[in-house]
């Protein structure tokens, strides 16, 4: 098959390590490909720019939020192209088709599917140009080109001796095509994946000259503050307009869609100006619900409807009515804000005909719906420069700092930055959700023949939508939005898989009882919800393997040998099971005054076992140990690996200890770190984190290290204490 | 009001109001954005740098207070092309993931060095709580900095 580069390449994995290319349609392709004389530099496809003075440099379409993109997906590409990762240049990308994510349709980050999308396509890509440099270089010799071989950037003559650089060879690799199959190199050949150490980004943000969207700085560029209602769907009645534009450096003072928006030519007099600002709200639309209300109306819910059925293997009913004993249990979480610490901000530039935007942000396409939808623009019109991001966690796949900045910057049409304070990014970001679930478990024999598990809340998608389908039909006209948010349904099954965000980790209950139910009340309490990192797992984790340690200890059974008898038939469980209760010298006691809790949680399509060691010392919960075992396939880069799931360990020990988010008639209660306080260093507990060999397709690691920390802590501080805690944030004494 | 101060060795005089605090002069005044805001409430440390040789935290620290004083930013902390020692070990432990705290972690760090060169394990995590890492880059930062703290022990015992 001869291919033409100026089609975009849809690849997939053939049989034996080559390759199935199939062409797709090139839609409205926004990547100019080929070979730009004036510039002297040679774009291959979407990804790669190699120039006449040997530079490469690679548009990194999954946004860096400390995950460790830039790195490993500069290594996929780097591995193929032949070059040191370390030798390339990675540049963030822009919006356009070939940037989106496969899985979502959708130009963003998250759902931990940044090495799994890019894992065939990169390296593809990476192949395919190190091939054509190689012709090119053949042609230029006359020999044949599959004796030439590719290392460090450039091509090796098959004398062994000549050789030429990239860039001697770009002009002329632009016009080669390929007659035939471009082998991936195999395993043993790999140079960087699997071994590459460190991070590409450590120096700039090790010296302060990462650039984030904070730190934008454009010419004559002014500063806004926004006032948003303290109960979400509040609206602006009257404010004290004059007496704000009376006040230092205050240049505006403007009504939009969010609330009001003062502008200064300096971001603290905008601040100061603030505190004066006087807004009466009309709160008829407004949320009034207290966090009481909320699990109230939960429970209520939950005895009402018995909810869809999302799973239903045998009869659990039919065992529950002959089953010995029935155990039940409920567990609660709450609400919890995503505090990254750089909160949000966007920059934005309106030009009459276009606006510019810079901006954090996980989703740029959703990004110029946003700033669209508050313009005269079309998302077309508008260009999204994403930079690096101080934390994202599923907080910036929501564009509401955007569409501030643009609808100010649409009305005052000079460059302005909006920037959140601490206390507006903690009262008004979006939550994740708090869930109520219902566990309920058949016992016969000493054995469980039954699990059922009702899951209690609300949907992630019905709070997205209003962004997100627009961005996959953006030939839709902008009076459609709000109905195709609300119809939603381009977001339910017909263009993305359905939505289970509520329901992740519950549905796929692994162990081997033969009848499971499970099923999903839904009910949404009108308090915003989004991703947070590892979503619904974070959640079903805690109530299925709280719930499997309360029937271990039920039925009188050791939690580890409980849960490694049910889980025979899943090697890979099992596997990550037997390791980290051999790390954590399970069958020896804990020190004095310990206990040791175990939870075993596949999420993301990587497997987890944790351990964790805890003890309750003057009042307070003190995490001594985590033990984890992962298998997330085969390991880009083992240390970023170890540094994701360590810190998800962090992320969700933080959760476990500290977590909370309450309202009071519809009001945020908490503001800034010290009633929202995350982890702190002094708290670090030792980590020990074993990765599997393994020849399976990479699976994600941002995320999974979370959801099995939560019930590990919870199962140690009941072998501890012989108190069950059903509710989260836990406590030292209930 | 006018006022002079000294960043990373060069006098700088501004025209700014007194009150702002010295974080967003810093930062939009000066244009040194390595500086970063988390809170402004002192609570997380990301703005920390050095006031005549002392951590402060840079979103609470009014700019008048800082007159005819000297402040060092994480800019600072280099000598040219040389890397500070810490800052090198950052790069090679691979310490950052979002990277949006560490200016605040190093520059903290740094200070603890610069008294305590032999700081141990404790030392080092009792400087370092008062900043904050949202992804949890915390045993990476305590080995960086242990790797620079001075290899010869000091005598605790005896001193």
């Amino acid at each position: 098959m001869t291919l033409n580069r100026r089609d975009f390449l849809k690849v997939s994995a053939g049989t034996s390590g080559s390759l199935v290319l199939a062409l797709s349609l090139p839609g409205c392709s926004g990547i100019q490909t080929g070979f730009r004389e004036e510039e002297g530099a040679w774009k291959p496809d979407a990804w790669l720019e190699l120039t006449t003075d040997n530079k490469v440099y690679f548009t990194l379409a999954r946004v860096e939020m400390g995950q460790g993109t830039y790195t490993g997906l500069t290594t996929l590409i780097a591995e193929e192209l032949e070059v040191d990762p370390a030798a390339i240049t990675p540049k963030f990308a822009p919006v356009a088709p070939e940037y989106r994510n496969p899985l979502y349709k959708l130009q963003l980050t998250g759902g931990s599917t940044s090495i799994a999308t890019s894992w065939m396509p990169l390296r593809q890509a990476g192949a395919e140009a190190r091939e054509m440099l190689i012709l090119a270089a053949a042609r230029v010799w006359q020999v044949d080109h599959s004796e030439c071989t590719a290392f460090e950037g450039h091509v090796r003559h098959p004398n062994g001796v000549d050789a030429l650089p990239y860039g001697k060879l770009v002009s002329l690799a632009s016009s080669e095509t390929i007659g035939h199959d471009v082998s991936l190199k195999p395993q043993s050949e790999w140079r960087y994946i699997g071994k590459a150490r460190g991070r590409l980004d450590a120096r700039a943000k090790s010296t302060g000259t990462a650039e984030y969207g904070i730190d934008i700085e454009l010419p004559g560029m002014v500063y806004a503050v926004v006032t948003r209602p303290p109960r979400y769907g509040a609206r602006v009645r009257s404010f004290n307009s004059s007496d704000i534009e009376a006040m230092p450096g205050v240049l505006s003072v403007l009504e939009i869609e969010r609330g009001v928006a003062i502008v200064a030519g300096k971001y603290w007099q905008a601040r100061k100006a603030q505190q004066e600002l006087k807004v009466e709200w009309d709160n008829a639309d407004a949320l009034g619900v207290s966090t009481s209300d909320v699990f109230a109306n939960y429970h209520k819910a939950a005895d009402d409807d018995a909810g869809a059925r999302e799973r239903d293997d045998g009869d659990f009913a039919g065992a529950a009515a002959g089953a010995e004993r029935i155990l039940e249990a409920s567990y609660e979480q709450p609400y919890l804000a995503h505090a990254t610490l750089e909160p949000m901000n966007a920059t934005a530039w309106y030009h009459g005909d276009s606006m510019e935007v810079w901006a954090p942000t996980q989703a740029p396409d959703l990004g110029r719906i946003a700033a669209a939808r508050v313009s005269d623009l079309s998302p077309d019109d508008i260009s999204i420069n994403t930079t690096f991001l101080g934390g994202g966690f599923g907080r910036r796949l929501t564009q509401d700092y955007i569409e501030e900045a643009a609808a100010v910057a649409y009305s005052l049409k000079t460059p302005v930055k909006v920037i959140w304070s601490r206390e507006e990014d903690t009262r008004h970001d979006l939550y994740r959700p708090a869930m109520l679930h219902r566990m309920k478990a058949s016992i016969s024999g000493g054995e469980v023949t039954g699990w059922h598990h009702q899951v209690v809340g609300p949907q992630i998608l019905d709070w997205y939508v209003r962004n997100a389908a627009p961005a996959q039909y953006p030939w839709s006209p902008k009076f459609l939005y709000d109905t195709l948010g609300k119809v939603g349904l381009m977001a339910e099954g017909i263009a993305t898989p359905k939505d289970i965000s509520a329901i992740e980790g519950a549905i796929d209950y692994p162990y081997k009882v033969a009848n499971v139910e499970v099923r999903h009340t839904r009910t949404d309490p009108g308090v915003p919800v989004t991703w947070w990192r590892s979503v619904g797992y974070s959640h079903n984790g805690f109530a299925a393997e709280t719930f499997m340690d309360e029937l271990a200890h039920e039925t009188g059974k050791d939690p580890y040998e409980f849960r490694r008898a049910l889980i025979a038939h899943q090697p890979r469980h099992r596997e990550v099971l037997d390791r980290v209760a051999a790390m954590s010298g399970w069958e020896t006691p804990a020190p004095s005054g310990r206990a040791r809790g175990v939870a075993l949680f596949q999420s993301f399509g990587t497997y987890v076992a944790q351990v964790v060691e805890a003890s309750i010392e003057n009042d307070g919960i003190h995490v001594h140990r985590v033990w984890c075992a992962v298998d997330c396939g085969q390991v880009v880069n083992p240390e970023i690996v170890r540094d994701q799931i360590e810190g998800g360990i962090i992320f969700g020990l933080t959760a476990a200890l500290h977590g909370e988010i309450t309202l009071q008639e519809g009001e945020i209660q908490q503001s800034n770190f010290h009633d929202y306080p995350l982890m702190r260093n002094y708290e670090l507990p030792e980590i020990a984190v074993d990765i599997v060999d393994s020849d399976e397709t990479p699976t994600g690691v941002g995320e999974p290290g979370v959801p099995p920390v939560i019930p590990a802590l919870g199962n140690a501080l009941f072998a501890l204490t012989g108190e069950r805690q059903r509710k989260l944030p836990l406590k030292a004494a209930t | 009001m006018a006022l002079s101060l000294t960043v990373n060795g060069e006098k700088r005089t501004l025209e700014v109001d007194g009150d702002t605090p010295l974080l967003w002069v810093i930062r939009d005044e000066l244009g040194l954005k390595g500086t970063k805001f988390g809170c402004g409430a002192g609570l997380c440390g990301a703005c920390t740098v050095h006031l005549d040789g002392q951590p402060v935290r840079s979103c609470s620290t009014p700019v008048d207070l800082v007159s005819g004083r000297s402040v060092t930013t994480i800019e600072g902390l280099a000598s040219g092309d040389e890397l500070h020692p810490l800052q090198k070990a950052w790069v090679e432990h691979g310490v950052p993931q979002c990277g949006y705290c560490q200016s605040g972690q190093i520059m903290t760090a740094a200070n603890l060095l610069e008294h305590n060169p032999a700081a141990n394990r404790d030392d080092i995590v009792a400087a370092l709580s008062g900043n904050l890492c949202r992804c949890g880059t915390y045993s990476k930062i305590i080995a960086a900095v242990e790797s620079v703290a001075s290899q010869d022990p000091v005598d605790r015992e005896g001193a």
